[in-house]
């Protein structure tokens, strides 16, 4: 294919969406699919058939919606109607209400049984109305499976207009103009890490997609996988055409069969149309795929630990410097970039770094997606620009705490984050906010505690991660974690004394600051959080132990 | 030679570019605790005991696997880092089973050294008392992992000086364990050349020789890298 053929082919794609047809969508993200949404479609498809509607509607998959647990979920575009908890015997009302009745089924809409007046139009429910979808525009009105509906929004687009119209220079001053910071947690920014990696000369250079996600409760690089991997796809064709590489791996993790199976898909399509190969659309540039399947590990979402395990050893981290981009996979420059960091990129080609950098905040530009769980009315998959208050999230967006329950604190960064409490409700999401609350952005887990959480389990939950989770290869990492877990427990337990408290506040220092990796130079964040802001707790379960001995003699 | 400028306790030196920290340091007579390194095998920066302070550098820097550059500015005796030496002395010794007394190594054990230098009198963690295996299975060697304190210079030496790769390690956290082959009695391994090599370059009393007992052990690290050292010379 050339580029005129490839431009036909985006124009065909467009042209077949336009075609009048009402859309309907059936969530099929992991989630959904658990639910038999599988089925749900099957029996839609049928449906539309025996009532002759193929002309006027076409029915297919797509990825997440962002409401896991009010599925199955299905969408009917363009009215953007949603409907929640579909069985195979309800979609057959919802077709017949939609395209017969030309009525949409109140009782099945979505939040039908929590709002008293349900919205016809999703968007202008406060879930959606407070979001803004950058990275998850498409996802869940795309079919994730077809290359074509990718095309028809838009894609390959950026990367036709890079190959052809644009230096690598000019790509990566895009990149940094945008002001795009790393989305795996530390917000690194994205433009500076590609012009090191291109500065580098060698004949070999790699592009590494980290979808290893492991925090506990965070599925925001999932949910893009199985939902629109074809962004990804091209934003790892765009990087490896910015920094001078002919190679890509998606490392992304082993439990994660299904974003594995339609981001293979996705290569198969691209490769297939001749957007992945040598000598892309005729031009000198050359770029392969492939993809790696984590084996279980949390630590290989540590850049380092993540290109031992695609060499095929053990998945320990090594210390930096050499960085990746100086010496990374088999040595060779390389570099290392979120799901979400590369998801971004062909939106940033298309409408410029400009436009990305008005969105959010003037440190931290752009969206984040979020992982909203815990005691909260409506959880899911969320995206807000940064800088957005942990108040609009939790309260606008996520409707509260649920049965009138009293807010207490925000876990933000899994287990190398840490809590926002209720006085820092106004905190805002951005890099640098929360790190002066003593939490993190992280990946985007995002957890709403309540009154009746005990903030001393909290810390003894993250540790114990920590400590199962821990490679083993460095002293701090390896015993300090088991020490520190050691500890909580026993004061969780009201066994702790002063004397535990201290040796606990001294490891956590020592941990923090000597650890090889990041896992365990954050492990402690969690209790030291919860210890700021929360000490009343531990220092309560220490007179707990007072009271126990004095029984007891 | 290309040397370069740096300074090392506020006393500035000519040192060779393209150094380590660490080499930079024994050259000029500034002593760096270290554990899992043994000069002749890759550093892997694994103990962290011989991290230093870099002006400029927010984190810690393992001397082992940082370069020095030029007018690098380094602190190798800071408070904080004796703290924290001391800190890491008392997870080795907590996380198993050492007892000195009753070791092959007792006298020649570079823990028990290293216990001695930072002043090591109580250790102020619980121990963890884990019930590890003693593997007899092997007709020369037996391996304790009661004293093993993962530094894995046998996995090293093994691989990169014998070229056998009997050791490796297994599991995760403080679970992790040397294992010999795929974990099957280091006896019944198929690729240990029984060359013994790893018992000096263990630096506690976790691999040793049968025939001895308490305090007999006779090992030579410095055998590893004098080994290295004539095989790097050019003929």
């Amino acid at each position: 294919m050339n580029r005129l053929e490839l431009k036909e082919l985006i124009a065909n794609a467009k042209a077949r969406k336009e075609n009048g047809k009402h859309k309907i969508f059936v969530c099929c993200g992991t989630s959904c699919m658990a639910s038999d949404s599988e089925t749900v479609l099957k029996v839609l498809q049928e449906e539309i058939k025996n009532l002759g509607l193929e002309n006027e509607v076409e029915a297919a998959l797509s990825g997440c919606m962002g409401l896991c647990n009010q599925g199955p979920l299905v969408k009917v575009m363009p009215d953007n109607t949603m409907y929640q908890k579909i069985t195979c015997d309800t979609i057959k009302e919802v077709v017949q209400g939609q395209f017969i009745n030309k009525e949409p089924i109140r009782k099945l809409l979505l939040f039908a049984d929590t709002r008293p007046e349900p919205f016809i139009n999703a968007e202008e429910d406060p879930f959606f109305k407070n979001q803004k979808k950058v990275i998850l525009k498409d996802c869940g009105s795309i079919n994730p499976e077809d290359i074509m509906d990718y095309m028809a929004h838009d894609g390959y687009s950026a990367f036709e207009k890079v190959l052809f119209q644009m230096s690598p220079e000019e790509v990566i001053g895009e990149i940094k103009h945008s002001g795009l910071r790393g989305r795996g947690g530390a917000g690194y920014p994205a433009g500076l890490k590609w012009e090191s990696v291109y500065r580098h000369v060698n004949d070999q250079k790699y592009v590494i997609c980290n979808g290893d996600e492991g925090d506990p409760g965070a599925f925001m690089n999932r949910s893009v996988l199985e939902g629109n991997p074809h962004s990804v796809l091209e934003g790892m064709l765009i990087a490896g055409y910015a920094i001078g590489a002919n190679k890509g791996y998606a490392y992304i993790r082993g439990e994660y069969r299904l974003a594995v199976k339609r981001f293979e898909t996705a290569i198969k399509q691209a490769r297939q149309k001749g957007l992945i190969g040598n000598n892309i659309l005729g031009t000198s540039f050359s770029f392969n795929v492939e993809v790696r399947i984590g084996a279980g590990a949390f630590v290989c979402g540590e850049e380092t630990a993540l290109i031992a395990s695609i060499e095929g050893k053990r998945g320990t981290p090594s210390p930096r410097p050499p960085y990746p981009a100086e010496a990374g996979l088999w040595g060779k420059p390389t570099l290392i970039n979120n799901v979400e960091t590369l998801s971004n990129i062909h939106q940033i080609i298309l409408n410029g770094g400009e436009w990305f950098s008005n969105i959010g905040t003037a440190r931290s530009a752009g969206t984040k997606v979020f992982a909203l769980a815990g005691k909260i009315k409506y959880s899911g998959l969320i995206e807000v620009p940064m800088g957005t208050s942990l108040k609009e999230v939790v309260f606008d967006i996520g409707g509260g705490i649920p049965n009138d329950g009293e807010f207490k604190a925000a876990q933000t960064g899994g287990p190398s984050g840490g809590c926002i409490p209720v006085e820092h409700l106004d905190a805002k999401l951005d890099y640098e906010s929360l790190a002066s609350l003593g939490s993190i952005m992280g990946s985007g887990g995002l957890i709403v505690m309540d009154k009746q959480t005990d903030m001393v389990d909290v810390a003894r939950f993250f540790m114990e991660f920590c400590m199962d989770e821990s490679c083993g290869k460095c002293v701090p990492c390896r015993v300090g974690t088991k020490m520190m877990h050691d500890l909580i427990l026993k004061i969780y337990e009201g066994n702790g004394t002063k004397n535990d408290l201290d040796r606990l506040e001294e490891l956590a220092a020592y941990v923090k600051e000597t650890s090889l990796c990041g896992l365990g130079g954050s492990a402690p964040n969690p209790l030291l959080s919860t210890l700021r802001y929360f000490r009343n707790e531990y220092e309560e379960k220490l007179k707990q132990h007072k009271h126990v001995s004095h029984e007891h003699n | 030679m290309n040397t370069i400028k740096v300074t090392i306790n506020n006393t500035s030196y000519d040192v060779p570019a393209n150094a380590s920290i660490l080499e930079v340091c024994k050259q000029v007579g500034v002593e760096i605790l270290t554990m899992c390194h043994l000069k002749g095998i890759t550093d892997i920066g694994a103990c962290r005991l011989c991290l230093v302070e870099v002006e400029g550098v927010n984190k810690l820097l393992p001397s082992c696997t940082t370069k020095v550059v030029p007018n690098m500015i380094i602190y190798t005796e800071t408070e904080k880092l004796k703290r924290y030496q001391r800190i890491t002395t008392e997870l080795f010794f907590a996380e198993r089973n050492h007892m000195c007394a009753v070791c092959v190594a007792n006298g020649q054990c570079e823990l028990q050294e290293l216990g001695y230098k930072v002043g090591l009198d109580a250790i102020r963690y619980p121990h963890l008392f884990p019930q590890c295996e003693v593997d007899t299975s092997h007709p020369w060697y037996v391996i304790d992992h009661n004293r093993c304190i993962m530094c894995t210079r046998c996995v090293r030496v093994c691989n990169e000086v014998e070229g056998a790769h009997n050791w490796d390690v297994m599991g995760r956290g403080h679970q992790v364990r040397i294992i010999s082959d795929f974990n099957t009695p280091w006896g019944e391994s198929i690729t240990c050349t029984s060359c013994g090599k790893c018992l000096h370059a263990c630096p506690t009393g976790a691999i040793w020789p049968k025939a001895i007992v308490q305090g007999q052990l006779n090992k030579n690290p410095g055998m590893i890298t004098e080994l290295v050292e004539k095989r790097c010379m050019k003929l």
